[in-house]
């Protein structure tokens, strides 16, 4: 099953005017003296999908309570198309959630949990009917309404969550770790239905989730939370490459962080000194701190040769991890450790430990960002 | 989130007349009991001992008192040594049998007290032991048991089975296992039972009231005799006297509950309520 | 003592035979820990409930009781006093549960030691109680006449209110128990939900809350009932002539009439009724427990 089973064809009301922007301003949510939330600035535009990636604790699951209406904010304000909805209950926000657990209601049907959104509408029994019907073919599972959620595999009950959430047209669709309880290789195909399902219906999203590769696969923008705070948020590929402090940079994977001096800064790029490694030209996003370091994923760094030009230094092989698709290098070089990790069959002859090597990067993989620890 | 909507508000408010009910009629007891006046009012008219000094001195009463406070001594006695050497003797193991056995063991909980009064009633008689404490004492002991046997077994229920085997190899005679493995373990369960025990033979009724004679009466038969002719500061009396009792068990399993975090545990699946 | 569990365990066949008679002392040893119970419950259990059925089938005593129109009375009576104070108790436990599963930590501790109070205070305690305030010139009364809903005393003692309001108050902590530990399983994200699909709290409640709650609801019905119907001491002290259930009846077989064998034969009748009503309660808890784990 490796197609997407989710399809927005033949949906009625998918001509959804552009609406779906999600708005906070410097909102703030206090637990006695616990800051679960600090002065939050966020925005989801219509269409746009938006992940909020965070560690354990660090305010998502109450950032979107607060967005669906479920928690009150104690200081800033939340718009929903422009529209500030701070004193409305979750009814009247028209906000799609999907929780966790799915939160299936155990003594309905799929179809009757499907249906509930539009029974609380008063849309009579027949069209009811069709348009949950409908929502269920949606998401692959037209021939499963009559079972109760707990007749239903992991997988097929976050369907129906999905289906639930969607029936109503909601302005926006919230999910909060909807893919936590299944395994990977079906969290890696419902990231991609779900992906499909939210192009096509053009709606907006915010996901909450601290699996960083989720937020890579599926983001439009991604926000990184910590300590109820936005630490970064931009692009995946943005974030990922470019993480503007050293937690950010761990925080989204391996990197190699090398500590450095500042020679140059112009614009874009700066010139640093990397001590044993020499000086090198790096990216730079002006962000100031005490002291500095620069970050190269271990997948940006290349065996070279001598010859070429660019950034790059003498390094020996310590030990070599064959990992599958890639292959994982353990080097030194220039008083520092690094990881070098190269696709299984890029690997070119077999290299031995102790042997000198030349290691390079590019100069725009090289990102220059605030050491905090 | 909780509270703030209306609903719940709403909900309170309903609750307010409920929690009265449950709460009135208990508080009510030792203020009527300490009445300074010959009728039974509330409120009381002027804070007075008169009605438990005439308690006190009169005999019947105190003979009554006795007669409860000794039943129920033979009721907690037997029902500790039975319900706790039966849930040890079950622990952790099963044969054939079993479920007939545990079926027997709660059994006298579910049939009604009536039933069990007029079987005793017959028993007693037909064997000639009657007109003294003992047979009332032995029928609480038979509805008490039970509940010192489930307080024993949730006590065990975190016992690993495999403990007390390996203190067997290290060479442990039955005794000493008795005494050091499950003694230990039991000892809050077999107190909460001794607890139940104590407070369902203080309260009982029906039984005690088919078995009565004149040197076996009970202060809840006392009671019921005299509260169907009219309401006495005397029975006001003894109703704050167990008032005081019940009040000692819920403190004892409020602290119970605290310390274990678990609010239901404790209940008996009593279905023989003192009715 | 559990030498038994030990034998189970060991791997049959190849080591050396256990010594022949070890076994017998191993066996008889764990006996010794339940002979007493099962010794005392034979002697003191068994054989009295034997010799009430024995005695039941003596002299016709079913035709003759069954006949006896303040039998069938009282029969009428267990039953519809049964039900009513079932139907309130429920009422009034489930609104206790409600209240309790909404309440934060210490409010709740609070407010079970209230409703476990008059669990533990005897039923001539609670009875005695209720029938101070119901009398005449009782609190009850002094507080209707207060507000001007009445000019004279009504009468609130010795009447089928009486005897309901006085079950209820005995019956209310069974019935508490259950439906909180139904509420108490339900999870706070399906309510959530419901909100978020549109649901206002009157439709969260009827919709989500109510059904989910159904098992605690059946479990603390059954329970209730299957106590009331044994109901002695409440008839007596609060309700008049005409309010007597089948347990007085047994009563009044047994020490009136020195009747002995009409009276065992109304024991065993409520005994199998119970017995009856028990087994359903057992369905009934299993079934709950099944859609809890799913
Ligand atoms: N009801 C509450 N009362 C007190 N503190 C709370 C409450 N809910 C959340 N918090 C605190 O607020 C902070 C943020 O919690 P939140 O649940 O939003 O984190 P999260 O990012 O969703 O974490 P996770 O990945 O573990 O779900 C945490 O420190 C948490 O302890
Ligand atoms: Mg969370």
């Amino acid at each position: 099953m490796t197609a997407s089973v989710i399809s927005a064809e033949s949906i009625p009301g998918t001509g959804r005017a552009a609406q779906g922007a999600i708005e906070l301003r410097q909102v703030s949510k206090h637990y006695g003296d616990v800051v679960a939330v600090d002065e939050l600035d966020l925005t989801v535009q219509p269409g746009e999908f938006v992940t909020l990636l965070g560690p354990s604790g660090s305010g998502k699951t109450t950032t979107m309570m607060m967005v669906a209406g479920f928690e009150e904010h104690t200081a800033g304000t939340v718009l929903i198309d422009g529209r500030p909805v701070d004193s409305l209950p979750p009814r009247d926000r028209n906000l799609g959630v999907v929780f966790q657990n799915y939160a299936l209601f155990p003594h309905m049907s799929a179809l009757e949990n499907v249906e509930f959104a539009l029974r609380m509408r008063k849309v009579p029994r027949a069209e009811r009917r069709q348009r949950a019907e409908e929502a269920l073919g949606r998401v692959g599972l037209g021939k499963m309404g009559g079972r109760k959620p707990r007749q239903l595999s992991g997988g097929q009950q976050q369907r129906v969550a999905l289906a639930r959430a969607l029936v109503f047209n909601p302005a926006a669709l919230l999910l909060d770790e909807p893919m936590a309880a299944l395994d990977k290789r079906l969290r890696e195909q419902m990231q991609e239905e779900i992906k499909t399902l939210q192009k096509s219906l053009g709606i907006s999203v915010l996901f909450v989730t601290h699996d960083q590769d989720e937020a890579m696969a599926m983001s439009d923008r991604i926000v990184v939370m910590r300590d109820g705070k936005i630490v970064q948020s931009g692009p995946p590929e943005e974030v990922y490459n470019h993480p503007m402090t050293d937690w950010v940079a761990s925080f989204l994977g391996d990197t190699n962080l090398i500590p450095c001096t500042i020679v140059e800064r112009n614009g874009e790029e700066a010139v640093v000194d990397l001590g044993g490694l020499g000086l090198a030209k790096v990216r730079d996003r002006g962000a100031s701190g005490e002291s500095y370091a620069v970050s190269i994923r271990p997948e940006h760094l290349k065996f070279r040769t001598r010859a070429s030009a660019g950034n790059g230094c003498a390094a020996t092989l310590v030990s070599s991890t064959n990992l599958g698709a890639t292959v994982r290098h353990r080097l030194t070089a220039g008083g520092h450790e690094l990881q070098l990790r190269e696709l299984s069959s890029d690997r070119g002859t077999r290299i031995l430990p102790d042997e000198e090597l030349w290691v390079g990067w590019d100069a725009d993989k090289a990102q220059l960002l605030v050491l905090e620890s | 989130m909780k509270t703030t909507n209306p609903q719940h508000r709403l909900l309170a408010l309903l609750s307010i007349p409920a929690f009265l009910f449950l709460v009135i009629p208990t508080a009510i007891v030792v203020p009527v009991a300490l009445n300074d006046s010959r009728y039974i009012t509330f409120p009381p008219e002027g804070i007075s001992f008169a009605a438990v000094a005439g308690f006190f001195a009169d005999r019947a009463w105190t003979s009554a008192l006795t007669a409860s406070l000794q039943s129920a001594a033979i009721a907690v006695v037997i029902g500790v040594l039975l319900g706790a050497t039966a849930a040890i003797g079950l622990h952790g193991r099963k044969f054939p049998g079993q479920p007939a056995v545990v079926g027997l063991i709660l059994a006298p909980m579910i049939v009604p007290t009536v039933v069990l009064a007029l079987a005793f009633y017959q028993f007693f008689i037909s064997i000639g032991m009657v007109g003294s404490i003992v047979p009332i004492g032995l029928a609480h002991a038979v509805i008490a048991t039970p509940y010192v046997y489930l307080t024993t077994r949730a006590s065990l229920a975190g016992l690993n089975p495999a403990l007390v085997r390996s203190a067997q190899s290290l060479g442990a005679g039955p005794l000493s296992v008795l005494r050091h493995v499950y003694l230990p373990i039991i000892l809050p369960g077999l107190i909460s039972g001794a607890l139940f025990a104590f407070s369902v033979s203080i309260d009982e009724t029906v039984m005690s009231l088919f078995m009565q004679s004149p040197g076996a009466t009970t202060l809840p038969v006392k009671m019921f005799t005299d509260i169907q002719f009219n309401l006495t500061p005397k029975i006001a009396v003894s109703s704050a006297l167990l008032v005081s009792v019940a009040t000692i068990g819920l403190l004892l399993q409020v602290l119970f509950v605290l310390k274990r975090r678990s609010s239901t545990r404790m209940l008996p699946l009593a279905v023989s309520a003192q009715t | 003592m559990s030498n038994a569990t030990l034998e189970r365990t060991r791997p049959r066949g190849r080591g050396a035979p256990p010594s022949a008679d070890a076994p017998r002392r191993r066996r008889s040893g764990w006996w010794l820990l339940l002979a007493p119970i099962l010794a005392f419950d034979v002697v003191l259990f068994l054989t009295p409930l034997g010799k009430l059925v024995g005695a039941s089938f003596a002299d016709n005593a079913y035709q003759r009781v069954l006949e006896d129109p303040l039998v069938v009375r009282a029969l009428v009576n267990t039953l519809t006093i049964s039900l009513a104070s079932t139907v309130v108790t429920v009422v009034l436990g489930y609104i206790i549960a409600m209240v309790l599963w909404r309440a934060g930590t210490v409010t709740r501790v609070i407010l079970f030691a209230v409703v476990l109070l008059p669990f533990w205070t005897g039923i001539l305690v609670k009875n005695f109680a209720w029938a101070v305030l119901l009398q005449d010139n009782g609190m009850v009364n002094a507080f209707l006449q207060g507000i001007g809903l009445t000019g004279a005393p009504i009468p609130l003692l010795h009447n089928r209110f009486a005897v309901i309001v006085g079950m209820v108050h005995c019956l209310l902590p069974y019935a508490v128990f259950p439906i909180f530990s139904s509420l108490a399983s339900i999870d706070d994200r399906l309510g959530l939900a419901a909100r978020s699909l549109g649901a206002r709290e009157g439709a969260v409640f009827r919709r989500i809350t109510l059904p989910l709650s159904m098992p605690g609801i059946s479990a603390a019905g059954l329970l209730v009932f299957i106590i009331s119907t044994g109901f002695f001491i409440t008839p007596v002290v609060m309700g008049g002539p005409g309010d007597m259930m089948i347990a007085n009846q047994i009563d009044y077989y047994a020490r009136q009439l020195t009747d002995f064998s009409g009276a065992a034969a109304l024991a065993v009748i409520l005994t199998v009724m119970v017995s009856i009503l028990v087994a359903v309660y057992q369905r009934v808890l299993k079934a709950g427990g099944q859609h809890e784990d799913n």
